[in-house]
């Protein structure tokens, strides 16, 4: 498949909007845009070093990863860089047919995001009724993480019960029965159970029996991976109507006996789901179409968070709180700056950040880091705690009922960012479609 | 009077910057012996595995680079000794198998694009050995990258590969006299034989090193990667 210039509705060149983009940001905001024949290393304008750098952003905004490798016998040029991307000898991936540089350009096949929802657990926890449970001062919870109260299952409530009513939730708000379904994909960080829980929310949503069931890993990633497969799935013609389903009931594995408070006591429970349909399948009504989606793995911050299960049945926690809340934030920026460049559309104007919120504290640091309103990230982990996959879903969720409040032609774009321990990383946008 | 035994020999721009290791009582250390106008020297033709007699006086260089030794009197070689008794030695001098535990310090990563730094007033030493579980060299816009994992499971990605030794055989490959497609071709021998020579070999070590500090950070670098290149490697490829 070929690579091919993208342009815009405005006639912009995608491809050199992201080169000039990530040019400046190299090299500094005053640096004049070098000739576009102009060697970028012999003239000075880039060392050896940001000459790197500067190919490994194009790269991540423009989702071409063997970049570096195509120029290895190209003079260090953007005019080199700009042939390399448009180049049509090379192999790519089949998304890059349909590549959307821009957030206007449309595939016959683009998955429309047309139903959602989100549950919570029914118990509602004051932080410091879970201070005194984790044997921590009393006020910690809300001094240091700035949460508020947490969501617990109450009893009867599990992965599946909350994973089904946000699904049965989504597929009404999209009037869509269950048997329309061709799959489900789950993710959970606290289901390790067989049959796993897209078999078991396969048969409580009493979905046809040739409906396929998947369970997808990534922890609190795990929304962006089932929504890269479920658009996967829809592109290539697989699938009409994919269910996507994350839960997670924290409460019972991140217990006291398990785990120290600093850690456990973050976490609640919740579940989210969302109807993708093919477009053509759906009409366009309030629904929004997902973009694209990038992903990554930032190997150094492997240590900061590490959980495994012991054989007597405790858990082995590493967590250096202080390293993932620096890791996080630097990596949640760099994801976000990573969908601005390839989407084109400025954070300013997007309506929402769906994003991972690992606590309160760190959700306004992070829009301050972005340069943005914390308005614009909706407060879920201040009352709820952490809800693990099931957190970025919640965002998203509240953001689109937020935007769905607005007239057609007011709405704006959302941004989805999120990380799983890893340290795994993944964002993307939805346009009103 | 010193004796040095020289293990990194690395590029930098038109100088090499060395380095080599002493016994300081049980101890080994690392010294970075610098001629007393600048922090490199334009020629020199020793080479790793050689003891070298010297005169070296302290001198008060930037943090982190504490190593760092003025040259008071010409090198005299003294011995020589082989690649993997090098890396027996390196072993015992400064080590590290976390991120943390390189420049005792943190290490942060370049928000903008690739490259990771650590910040002058933090980092404790400007060179650290370790071990890791993967290593691989790529060519990014004609300039030689690594990429390994620590044994901590920790990723360091994009170092710059700035070991004389490596630089060299990466020159001789890409010579024009070599024919065509020299990158391609240099790039399927990093993608295959590389990994086994390199992971398989019992001395195998790499050197974690700092640059000086610039724009107010020290970014890290690959100064050395053993084994050490063949030239009959050329003949793979």
């Amino acid at each position: 498949m070929a690579r091919r210039a993208i342009r815009s509705s405005k006639g912009e060149d995608s491809f050199r909007r992201i080169v000039e983009t990530c040019f400046r940001s190299e090299a500094g905001p005053s640096v004049p845009l070098p000739s576009d024949t102009e060697d970028l290393i012999e003239t000075g304008a880039l060392d050896s070093m940001a000459w790197v750098s500067f190919l490994r952003a194009v790269e991540t905004a423009s989702g071409f990863s063997d970049l570096g490798s195509d120029l290895n016998e190209q003079p260090a040029s953007i005019a080199s860089i700009l042939a390399a991307l448009r180049s049509p000898n090379k192999g790519s991936l089949p998304s890059r047919e349909t590549k959307k540089g821009a957030a206007e350009n449309v595939s016959s096949s683009a998955a429309l995001l047309t139903g959602s929802s989100s549950v919570h657990g029914s118990r509602v926890v004051p932080s410091e009724e879970v201070d005194r449970a984790f044997g921590m001062p009393v006020g910690k919870l809300r001094k240091r993480a700035g949460i508020e109260s947490l969501a617990y299952a109450g009893e009867g409530e599990s992965e599946l019960t909350l994973g089904a009513k946000a699904a049965e939730e989504a597929l009404r708000a999209a009037s869509c029965g269950a048997q329309e379904l061709d799959w489900i994909i789950a993710t959970s960080e606290t289901h390790h159970d067989y049959p796993a829980l897209a078999a078991k929310l396969h048969s409580r949503l009493l979905v046809r029996e040739n409906c396929g069931a998947m369970d997808v890993g990534g922890a609190c990633l795990g929304l962006p991976n089932v929504l890269a497969v479920a658009q996967s799935l829809i592109g290539s013609g697989a699938a009409r109507s994919v269910a996507v389903v994350t839960a997670d009931v924290h409460s019972r594995v991140l217990t006291p006996e398990r785990v120290a408070g600093e850690f456990g006591g973050l976490f609640g429970d919740g579940a989210s789901a969302f109807l993708l349909r093919r477009q053509g399948e759906a009409s366009a009504g309030s629904s929004y179409r997902l973009g694209e989606l990038l992903f990554g793995c930032a190997g150094q911050y492997a240590a900061a968070i590490q959980v495994a299960a012991r054989i007597c049945g405790g858990l082995d926690v590493q967590f250096d709180g202080e390293a993932l809340s620096r890791a996080a934030i630097t990596r949640l920026e760099k994801v976000i700056t990573a969908v601005e460049t390839r989407s084109g559309i400025p954070r300013a104007s997007v309506g929402g950040f769906a994003t991972h919120q690992p606590n309160p504290r760190l959700l306004t640091l992070l829009a301050k880091q972005c340069g943005v309103s914390s308005d614009a990230f909706p407060p879920i982990c201040r009352t709820s705690g952490n809800l693990g996959s099931s957190m970025c879903g919640a965002a998203l969720h509240a953001v689109l009922q937020s935007e769905v409040r607005n007239k057609a032609d007011r709405r704006k774009p959302i941004f989805l960012a999120s990380l799983g321990p890893g340290l795994l990383f993944g964002g993307g946008w939805l346009t009103p479609a | 009077m010193t004796n040095l035994l020289i293990t990194e020999i690395t590029r930098m721009g038109p100088a090499f910057c060395v380095i080599g290791l002493r016994r300081n009582k049980e101890k080994v250390q690392s010294i970075r012996p610098v001629p007393t106008w600048v922090n490199g020297w334009l020629h020199f033709p020793y080479q790793r595995g050689e003891v070298l007699d010297c005169s070296l006086a302290p001198i008060c260089g930037a943090p982190p680079h504490v190593e760092d030794r003025a040259l008071t009197r010409e090198f005299r070689r003294s011995a020589t000794i082989g690649e993997s008794d090098t890396v027996a030695y390196l072993r015992k001098a400064e080590c590290g198998d976390s991120l943390q535990s390189l420049f005792e310090c943190s290490v942060y990563e370049n928000k903008r694009g690739s490259g990771a730094y650590a910040l002058p007033a933090e980092a404790r030493r400007s060179i650290c050995g370790c071990h890791t579980q993967n290593l691989r060299l790529e060519l990014c816009g004609k300039e030689l990258r690594a990429i390994l994992v620590l044994s901590s499971g920790e990723l360091l990605r994009d170092l710059p590969v700035v070991d004389r030794d490596w630089l060299d055989f990466v020159d001789a490959a890409l010579a024009k006299n070599r024919g065509a497609n020299q990158a391609a071709r240099f790039e399927r021998f990093l993608n295959s034989q590389f990994h086994c020579k390199i992971m398989n070999c019992p001395h195998h070590f790499v050197r974690i090193g700092l640059t000086r500090p610039y724009r107010d950070v020290c970014w890290l670098m690959l100064d050395t990667l053993f084994p050490l290149p063949h030239t009959e490697w050329l003949e793979e490829f």
